[in-house]
């Protein structure tokens, strides 16, 4: 809680030295009021326990993203564990709702998340070295907040067979300099050529580096799904063997 | 007595200086972002998209043919990237009428122009303010220049130099202007030239540029000039003009014209022949109109045809278009579009869709395949435009006028342009389709009102010719308008003709020509009740003559008339009406006596449309009136207030208006928060007008013609010309925000009992059929919600919510919305699922869960250490027929069953554990086949399932008692104590295993953990 004093203190500070911003000093100084970059970088895996309210049920998830690029989301139905998005290197795959079995995910698909588990502990680290560009964008305001808004751009992606270019709006909070809000166009499904949008909140400290404890998750302007962090874990200890697309 | 009198006036230059010293602190006070306040509260699209909206221009991306792009009259641009199937707006935050949209052919992933103002240039058609261009595929826009271009008809870049780009610009419809002709930048965009400029009424109507040599253009120049009464089509300065230099110099190319004036011309290249050349021509003979092609880039012309088709309203459908691949392949639009496949000499009408046809284009590979633009939405076609099918998702539908009536849930009224008058409700299961809508007129619509009492509603065709009095019930309808009466002139209506309601007597009709015409007999008999409340002048009474080279006297130009009537509800002898001259007259007496108050506007030019007037609901005395001068160029928004019968009026308008009004809405319960509706988008004021703001959410820069506020749900309908129906649900937190409120941390805002409603028809299921492709309107929230206002966004530290019952006992934990100023957070009236038992497979019934009782609960935010609570009434709802005593009856045979389940769910957990640990086979083998009889234990989630066990009997019960908005049957009760019965012998039975598993170290949560 101290640190969380500490750290609004020092941001509230810089809010008001924070005219003349380049990309890369946003990205620097979230970096530092999150944990240091240093710190951010010894990070070796993220486990999150959430939970999602739907349907008046409370849904237990648990992620877990490796700097290997492996990961995992098991999602808690009346205590039947559901794996989906699982992704040990080479094979991305989940299991069928209705069989329950695990099946392959398209090759497209896989080949996009190659490229998207680079972006650990997330898209900024190392950017340059991706292959990606950072851009400064107009300032905006996102949930009534004045915001830097940043423009990143990835590396192409396919989508239903033809190359698409990879674009993540981010909106940094210019008090705390933390993203609050990112969006992105929905590529594929119904709802392809809309922006999707996360809003990020309730910041908090985990071993030294503060991570969004609130995600919701939605269209631009529309309503969102809230996932919720119970409890988020650093450094865990996994066996690899769980990100491997069973036999059958 | 001096010393008194002298002490008086100390006192009084005291006072007076506090006043002015407080007055002048007040000024200094920083008026209240209102913008960064209105959070969740934000537009809901409701369509409807069956008879779409006005297209302008249609765009193919030249390498991808599933991308495909349309400029709308007043929806803004939209992008398909499946070849036509859906599309998606992407240019929501700026000027919605669109004149051309371009793609830069050599980066046409990424760099898109829009030219904003239609060009097609009816008597409703809406203005743009400039040329716009994004860098990122539509995401992001910056407006480059033109400001003052009005309407621009086409932007052309240069193949092979993205630097060099041409814009053609028609310019002011109602005005001259020097902001029109050909311009053109060398530098992206960045500055801009005047390369072609004729005269201020002179602008360029079409430009094309040679495939093969980007510095040969051709640019028609049109004289053209519309009033509130008048239009003109043509002059001595209408030409076609060639450049070979890339736009330094110019030449007619006139060899083969027909003598005498021109009007309107298009031009287009066959883009795989340079040679060819098409134009259409509007002459002043008219067996010279027609299209004339030209063989030698345009040396000399040769008129083809003049079919009906072809020389149909050139202001409206001058557009050709030549198959990408056959030079010899050529598009018109028209009434119906024309299409000719010998060069130009013959021609047969496109496929059936909707009429008027104002822009068309080929697939980039198959030119079979071909997107129309017209009055009525996109069309594709499969076959080379023979058959035509719509694009279902553009709501793009052009309101004139919206009412609302008062059930349950209310419907929405309008009239729309060249597409009928229609009602539909503001929700409907599954969400607002095609389907929900009813057509209640033809022709172009434009009031519709319901009877404030009766099924009955009042529609009306343009120029009321035709009124209609529909009866719902009786499916029932007849004309009803006013007739011309012995010793009256010739009825003057307005194109888009007023009528009105009264709130006082039911059966009463108002309806407006050059006089105001009341009817106590719902239209069957009617009586003048005013002299000519117009300036009837004259001057703007000659449409006969309207239209230039091509006569054109549709009635849209009828002018000298009444266009808004207002009666009080707080008293039927006041009644207001304003006409398009720019007259406000007041009666106070049912019409005996009427005083025109016009003059008592300061600032407002004289003959300026009244568009809207607005009887106050708190005051009989008080009135708003709405002017909007833009048919004289005149772009200034006036917006009038006058709390005497007009003896005084006063403005309320602020520069924060960019854009002229059209329509004011006071709330029934604050005055000073009033509604505007402007060319641009919808402005709210909290203070009376004193500052404005612009609202956003969702609620795209289009025109809004009309707005209505539903006085039960207190939700704003914005009736718009061009994006359909706009609803904000429920404004009434914009009651209450102030200074004092935005001190608060965290401020919740007072709701009425929210009522938990009983139906549970197939809608939902049922409208889904078919509309995979269709835009649907999504529903309002139907649960409780809880408003709250936050000062400042949480973004640091946790922040929860939960639902409490008064005990402050957890009903349900809850997502709380963090932004800063308005969230808004729903809650179904449930309580959490119950847990239900691990097994092989879901049980499907246990997803559901119970609604609570009615009664008092509380919302509890928990934000840092700061707890805030709020206290709100849930009721049942009032139509169920259930009595007390069957509520009860339900609420707990329901309870029974969640706990069976949850229980059950804790027998199998302590069971599991068991078996995992137990080492005596003979108990494991006991419990594993008991467990076989209490959940399934093989099988898949489909139709590979088990046979049900108790955890799927006992779901499949409770949630078929939950889902009922019935008691329990006597069926369901007996099934019940059936299952119940089962649960406590498996119980038992499972004890007495457990003992025989004889374990020494084994530790159960315990069960209020076990189902957390």
């Amino acid at each position: 809680m101290k640190k969380t004093t500490l750290l609004l203190l020092f941001i509230s500070f810089l809010g008001n030295h924070a005219f003349s911003q380049t990309a890369d000093e946003i990205i620097s100084t979230y970096y530092e009021n999150t944990g240091g970059i240093e710190n951010w970088k010894k990070l070796e895996g993220i486990t999150m326990f959430a939970s999602v309210n739907q349907m008046g049920m409370e849904i237990p998830i648990e992620m877990i993203k490796l700097k290997n690029g492996n990961q995992l989301t098991k999602i808690t139905f009346q205590g039947k564990e559901i794996n989906q998005n699982v992704y040990d290197g080479k094979v991305l795959w989940g299991n069928n709702f209705m069989t329950q079995e695990a099946e392959k995910a398209d090759q497209e698909s896989t080949d996009n998340m190659k490229q998207e588990v680079l972006d650990f502990p997330d898209a900024f680290m190392n950017y340059k070295e991706n292959g990606y560009t950072l851009e400064k964008m107009p300032d905006e305001d996102f949930d009534g907040t004045s915001c830097f808004k940043l423009k990143l751009t990835k590396k192409p992606m396919m989508v239903d067979g033809k190359e698409e270019q990879n674009v993540v709006f981010y909106y940094f909070d210019k008090d705390s300099f933390v993203p609050i809000g990112q969006q992105t166009e929905v590529k594929s499904g119904q709802m392809k050529g809309q922006m999707g949008e996360v809003k990020l909140s309730d910041y908090q400290e985990v071993d030294g580096l503060y991570f969004p404890f609130s995600m919701t998750q939605g269209l631009k302007g529309g309503e969102g799904q809230a996932i919720v962090m119970t409890k988020i874990a650093l450094n865990p200890k996994v066996d690899g063997s769980i990100f491997t697309f069973p036999k059958k | 007595m001096r010393n008194a009198i002298t002490l008086a006036a100390c006192a009084a230059i005291i006072f007076n200086f506090q006043l002015f010293a407080q007055t002048k602190s007040n000024e200094k006070i920083k008026p209240i972002e209102l913008q960064k306040y209105f959070g969740d509260l934000k537009g809901r699209h409701i369509g409807p998209a069956l008879m779409s909206g006005r297209i302008i221009d249609m765009e193919a991306h030249p390498t991808n043919p599933r991308i495909i792009y349309a400029g709308t009259a007043g929806g803004g641009v939209w992008k398909s990237k499946d070849a036509g199937t859906t599309f998606f707006p992407i240019f929501d935050d700026y000027c919605q009428s669109i004149g051309a949209v371009e793609l830069d052919p050599n980066d046409p992933d990424k760099i898109i122009y829009v030219g904003t103002g239609e060009t097609w240039t009816r008597n409703s058609v809406s203005i743009g303010d400039g040329l716009y261009k994004s860098i990122d595929g539509g995401v992001n826009w910056k407006k480059i220049g033109l400001e003052n271009s009005e309407r621009i008809a086409n932007i052309i870049v240069n193949p092979k130099n993205s630097n060099e780009i041409y814009v053609s610009v028609l310019g002011a419809l109602w005005s001259d202007s020097p902001d029109r002709g050909v311009y053109k930048s060398m530098d992206a965009g960045q500055t801009w030239n005047k390369v072609l400029y004729v005269n201020p009424s002179t602008g360029c109507a079409d430009l094309a540029m040679d495939p093969k040599d980007p510095s040969i253009l051709y640019a028609s120049m049109w004289e053209f000039r519309r009033t509130a009464w008048s239009f003109n089509s043509g002059g001595e300065s209408s030409s076609l003009y060639k450049s070979i230099d890339a736009g330094k110099t110019w030449n007619k190319i006139h060899n083969g014209f027909p003598k005498g004036k021109l009007g309107r011309l298009a031009i287009a290249v066959a883009p795989s022949n340079p040679n060819i050349l098409y134009t259409v021509i509007e002459a002043e003979e008219q067996k010279k109109k027609g299209i004339y092609r030209s063989d030698d880039a345009g040396a000399n012309w040769k008129q083809l045809n003049n079919d009906f088709g072809i020389t149909v309203r050139p202001f409206y459908f001058s557009r050709i278009v030549v198959d990408p691949k056959n030079p010899d392949v050529v598009v018109k639009g028209g009434l119906t579009g024309s299409i000719s496949r010998d060069g130009g000499k013959t021609f047969k009408n496109l496929g059936n869709m909707h009429s008027d046809i104002h822009d068309v284009v080929f697939s980039i590979n198959n030119s079979d395949v071909m997107y129309v633009g017209t009055d009525g939405g996109v069309y594709r076609s499969w076959d080379g435009g023979n058959t035509m099918e719509i694009v279902e998702n553009l709501p793009l539908s052009q309101f004139y006028h919206i009412s609302v009536d008062d059930e349950t849930p209310y419907n929405i009224y309008g009239g729309l342009q060249d597409n009928g008058s229609w009602y539909g409700p503001s929700s409907s299961g599954g969400g607002i389709s095609a389907r929900d809508w009813n057509s209640v007129g033809m022709g172009d619509g434009f009031r519709v009102l319901k009877h404030p009492t009766k099924p009955i509603i009042y529609s009306e065709m343009q120029g009321a010719a035709s009124v209609w009095r529909y009866n719902k019930k009786t499916n029932q309808v007849k004309t009803i308008q006013p007739l011309p009466q012995k010793g009256n002139p010739k009825l003057r209506f307005n194109w888009n003709a007023p009528m009105a309601v009264s709130t006082i007597n039911p059966d009463r009709f108002y309806m407006g020509s050059q006089f105001l015409h009341k009817s106590d007999d719902m239209g069957d008999t009617w009586k003048i009740i005013s002299p000519d409340l117009t300036t009837n002048d004259p001057k703007k009474q000659d449409q006969e003559n309207s239209g230039g080279l091509s006569m054109d006297n549709s009635g849209a130009e009828n002018h000298t008339t009444i266009f808004t009537i207002a009666e009080s509800s707080l008293d039927e002898n006041v009644i207001w009406v304003g006409t398009d001259d720019g007259n406000v007259q007041v009666t106070t007496d049912g019409g005996q006596n009427w005083t025109n108050t016009i003059k008592n506007a300061p600032g407002l030019p004289l003959n300026t449309w009244c568009y809207h007037i607005e009887a106050s609901v708190h005051d009989k005395k008080t009135a708003y009136a709405v002017f909007d001068g833009h048919n004289s160029g005149d772009m200034k928004a006036y917006v009038y207030k006058t709390t005497d019968f007009g003896k005084t009026w006063k403005s309320i308008t602020t520069n924060a208006i960019e854009i002229f009004a059209r329509n004011i809405q006071e709330d029934y319960v604050n005055p000073d928060l009033l509604f505007l509706g402007t060319e641009f988008g919808l402005y709210v004021t909290i203070d009376g007008g004193k500052n404005w703001t612009k609202f956003t959410n969702k609620v795209p820069s289009t025109a809004i013609h009309f707005i209505d506020l539903q006085k039960t749900t207190n939700d704003l309908v914005l009736g718009t010309h061009g994006r359909g129906i706009i609803i904000i649900d429920d404004i009434s937190p914009l009651r209450s925000i102030n200074k004092q409120v935005l001190t608060k941390k965290l401020h919740f805002f007072e709701s009425k009992p929210f009522y938990m409603d009983d139906q549970n028809g197939f809608a939902g299921s049922g409208g889904s059929f078919g509309a995979e492709t269709q835009f649907v309107g999504s529903n309002p929230n139907s649960g409780v919600q809880i408003k709250y206002l936050l000062s400042k966004r949480h973004t640091f530290g946790k922040m929860s919510m939960e639902i409490q019952n008064m005990d402050g006992k957890k009903i349900i934990s809850l997502t709380p919305g963090k932004s800063k100023g308005l969230n808004i957070v729903e809650w179904y009236y449930t309580m959490k699922a119950p847990k239900v038992a691990k097994a092989k497979t879901f049980s499907f019934g246990g997803f559901a869960s119970p609604r609570v009782k009615a009664g008092k609960y509380k919302a509890v935010i928990t934000k840092g250490k700061d707890t805030f609570e709020h206290v709100f009434e849930v009721a049942y709802d009032p139509k169920s027929t259930l009595s007390k005593e069957d509520i009860e009856l339900k609420q707990q045979s329901v309870m029974k069953l969640y706990n069976l389940s949850e229980e059950l769910a804790y027998i199998i957990y302590k069971l599991d554990t068991v078996v995992d640990i137990c080492k005596k086979t003979k108990t494991k083998e006991a419990l594993t086949s008991l467990k076989k009889t209490l959940v399934v234990t093989t099988g898949d989630n489909y139709v590979g399932s088990a046979e049900p066990q108790l955890r799927e009997k006992v779901a499949e019960l409770y949630s078929k008692i939950v889902s009922s908005y019935d008691k329990p049957s006597a069926a369901e009760l007996d099934y019940l104590g059936v299952l119940s019965n089962r649960f406590d012998s498996s119980k038992v039975e499972f004890e007495k295993l457990l003992k025989k598993a004889k374990l020494k170290k084994v530790e159960f949560k315990s069960f209020e953990d076990f189902i957390k």
